[in-house]
């Protein structure tokens, strides 16, 4: 049974890669009807984007499409076709929301524009999700995940505590990280919306930028701009408690000595080493002053331990401490597992895998991901539900529209 | 101010710092009446945090840190450790919505924060707990921890760095920010839920498994293929060049992501297509991934005398994809920010005029959101604690002296 909380909820998604679908997966995963519009023959541009089982390209089997699309319908159209815009109008007549990352313009210039789809159905709600938004001189800059991420202060300031300018150049995090923001916050937003029209009836156009997405999540950072008028630096020389993974015998820990009681449980930990209990690391301002000292002389002693043995015991003696794991180290990790944080998916073309499980926890409608759709596996049970006949849908298909 | 969106939503919010606030920031700012509970034995450490001091001078209303992610809410000075306090706040709970609450599980246990004891007080209540690596499991449930440390565990940081190099840390402090929108999502989905069944319930969310789903090509990767995907550098799967390339001055960079053949032609163009460029290697999306190296530092020469705001500008005007690296300074002169909206400009009784950060979204239909002033330590005792629960002056004058309203 799908799950309850949304599942009053149709949902048409017109997207590709990742903000616009992983904004329908959570819409899906809640219980939402989400039908995912696919270009006819190639489908959504994931489908060809790894990892695959093997390192073998193909359509059905990308782990990166799998993840994105989980508990949606497919149906093949194209819609800036004559036959398909058709179809793309009656399915918007009945649809909550339509989910879509198009460049801003795009939807307008096949005949979809907000005003069109309004006058169509007046409570739906349009959330359009873009590099730089709708509005402003950015609008028709082309945007990717990496360019996104890097006009941030947050992809300034990756990586962090950075000795050599000349070497170490700004990196984008693992993953699509800024398309992921845009698309949660997305989905936030649409949520807003859904209680807007509830009350009042009213549809709107929820306008979910990725860049100004991840802008926000240097919020901090940037009101020390305002407030104090320090612009942020990278560099280590100018950060005032340098935080970083450092190595121990066995791998990375992280942790940080900034408070006097984190430090004396740290000091604590490595055994009061002679050369740690000295009056001038006493105070946050020692400590400060003294930094490459102190890093240095905390390096050499945590190399003398192993990283299960710091967290354990640090964290017991009240230190924030914290191990550096590889992802397959997280893959395994007994917690993660007690906590069901990956779940086995069962693909009718890709086989059976794990995946991540869902971004937070629930306990009376838990989401549940399901797994995601074949090329146009859903072509028929929706038209059919539209109206149209088998004698239109070998029309359709053999125009090219589905 | 027209209607809006989560009118008649009252939220009891025992959360700070970074990430609960900034949730509640979501609720408030689209119409929930946000009630946060402070003390000044348990006070928000965003108001005392000396570096977001506005002009370097210290007091507890005048945080850049505290006011970033506060506008919006009203906020009370309520002892919780008095167990007065805690029988005033489970008052608050029982005309509430939703709880939210960020500590560490033993903590959130001393003070009686956890599902069991709030859905006695109030039976249907949404509770939102937000933590490390989440409040069931094993023993790292019960560890004390920041948001970094959540992309430590689970292999953000080791993905984060220059190939062959140590692990290193990404900028900021990202899971807060990307658990936020997550959990209000699935919170209000709650909230319909309950409204349409009177069932509540409890979000438990942690910020390791928010940033595992962000990062799961990492994941299918490994559980797919085996490859534990280790300091990745700027590498696309699919991309190439994508990277960050040094520009004119001190520490400017452009970043470029050519995804295809037109692209790469268009690039080529605008360097004044260069002999190397024509050389096979890069004829085609997949050679040029594999020479992606050689590719690099060619660009890079070529980058490096140039304007980074100019050459993004000059770039994205042909159709390359191409955004400048910015600054605190540009990012607060950007004119698309500013046109867009992103932009605040606040004038607060304390501090005067400072720019802060909106709520990164538009909605069509509600022009304004509510973008009241961070509230000050205790500004809404009277309005709290004699409107909502029909406290008399008298009673919250006892309550003061007995530093239960402190």
């Amino acid at each position: 049974m799908p799950n309850p909380a949304l599942n009053d909820l149709r949902v048409i998604e017109f997207a590709e890669m990742v903000s616009g679908p992983m904004c329908g997966k959570m819409f899906a995963d809640m219980g939402a009807e989400v039908i995912k519009i696919e270009p006819p023959g190639r489908g959504d541009e994931a489908r060809s984007h790894p990892p695959y089982p093997g390192d073998v390209p193909h359509p059905e089997k990308s782990g990166f499409f799998l993840y994105l699309n989980t508990s949606k319908k497919s149906l093949t159209l194209d819609p800036a076709s004559p036959g398909g815009l058709e179809v793309f109008k009656r399915l918007i007549a009945d649809a909550d929301i339509l989910i879509e990352n198009h460049r801003p313009g795009y939807l307008e210039s096949i005949g979809l524009g907000y005003e069109t789809l309004r006058a169509l159905n007046p409570g739906l709600i349009l959330t359009s999700i873009t590099p730089f938004g709708q509005s402003g001189p950015y609008r028709d800059w082309k945007g990717t995940d990496l360019i996104e991420w890097a006009m941030s202060l947050t992809g300034y300031n990756t990586p962090t505590l950075v000795d050599d300018v000349d070497k170490e150049n700004p990196l984008r995090a693992p993953g699509h990280a800024a398309e992921m923001m845009g698309a949660t916050n997305a989905a936030a937003a649409t949520m807003m919306a859904l209680f807007h029209r509830d009350a009042t009836g009213a549809g709107q156009w929820v306008d979910a930028p990725c860049w100004q997405a991840t802008v926000n999540t240097s919020k901090l950072e940037m009101a020390a701009y305002s407030y104090v008028g320090i612009p942020f630096s990278r560099l280590r020389a100018n950060v005032q408690v340098g935080l970083e993974p450092l190595p121990c015998r066995d791998g990375y820990i992280y942790t940080l000595w900034a408070a006097d009681s984190h430090w004396k449980a740290l000091r604590t930990l490595l055994g009061d080493p002679p050369e740690l209990v000295n009056e001038i690391f006493d105070t946050h301002a020692g400590r400060h002053e003294n930094d490459d000292i102190l890093r240095t002389l905390i390096r050499q002693n945590l190399a003398q331990h192993d990283m299960d043995h710091l967290v354990t015991e640090g964290q017991r003696l009240g230190l924030t401490i914290g191990p550096v794991h590889t992802v397959a180290q997280a893959a395994h990790h007994p917690h993660l597992e007690a906590r069901g944080a990956f779940v086995e998916i069962d693909h009718p073309a890709a086989g059976s895998f794990k995946f991540p499980r869902s971004l937070v926890q629930m306990t009376a409608t838990p989401p549940e991901s399901i797994r995601a759709p074949l090329l146009g596996e859903h072509n028929v049970s929706i038209l059919s539900r539209l109206g149209y006949t088998g004698e239109d849908l070998r029309r359709l298909q053999s125009a090219g529209v589905i | 101010m027209g209607r809006l969106p989560l009118a008649g939503i009252r939220v009891a919010d025992f959360s700070w710092i970074i990430n609960g606030p900034q949730i509640a920031q979501w609720l408030a700012t689209m119409g929930a009446e946000v009630i946060k509970i402070e003390s000044q034995v348990y006070i928000d450490i965003g108001r005392t945090n000396p570096a977001g001091m506005a002009d370097r001078v210290a007091g507890v209303n005048r945080s850049g840190f505290y006011h970033a992610l506060n506008y919006g809410k009203k906020a009370i000075s309520l002892n919780l450790k008095h167990p007065k306090g805690r029988d005033l706040a489970h008052e608050i709970v029982r005309r509430s919505d939703f709880v939210l609450e960020c500590f560490p599980g033993p903590s959130a246990e001393k003070l009686g924060l956890t599902y069991d004891e709030m859905k006695k007080v109030k039976s249907d209540i949404i509770m939102i707990s937000v933590s490390l690596l989440g409040k069931t499991g094993l023993e790292p449930s019960r560890w004390v921890g920041w948001g970094p440390m959540a992309c430590c565990f689970i292999g953000m940081f080791d993905a984060q760095g220059y190939p062959g190099g140590p692990p290193r840390q990404t900028g900021g402090t990202w899971p807060d920010y990307a658990i936020a929108s997550s959990v209000v999502f699935h919170a209000l989905a709650a909230l319909r839920h309950r409204n349409r069944t009177g069932e509540g319930q409890w979000i438990d969310a942690s910020m390791g498994e928010t940033v595992i789903g962000q990062m799961h090509e990492w994941f299918t990767d490994y559980f797919m293929n085996g490859r534990d995907r280790r300091q990745w550098g700027n590498r696309d799967d699919v991309m190439a060049p994508h990277n960050t390339y040094r520009c004119a001055g001190d520490d400017h960079w452009i970043a470029l992501a050519v995804a295809n053949d037109t692209e790469w032609n268009t690039l080529r163009t605008a360097m004044g297509d260069p002999s190397w460029a024509r050389d096979a290697k890069y004829a085609n999306q997949l050679s040029r991934w594999q020479n992606r190296d050689t590719l690099d530092s060619h660009i890079a020469a070529w980058t490096r005398d140039q304007d980074h705001l100019q050459l993004a500008q000059r770039l994205q005007a042909v159709g390359v994809a191409a955004g400048p690296v910015l600054d605190s300074a540009e990012l607060h002169n950007d004119p698309h920010l500013w046109e867009w909206g992103y932009w605040w400009k606040m004038d607060h009784h304390e501090v005067g005029e400072r720019i802060l950060p909106a709520m990164p979204v538009e909605l069509s239909n509600v022009p304004e959101l509510n973008y009241s002033y961070p509230p000050d330590l205790g500004e809404h005792n009277r309005d709290v604690f004699g409107g909502l629960l029909g406290l008399s002056d008298a009673e919250i004058k006892l309550l003061i002296e007995e530093k239960v309203i402190y």
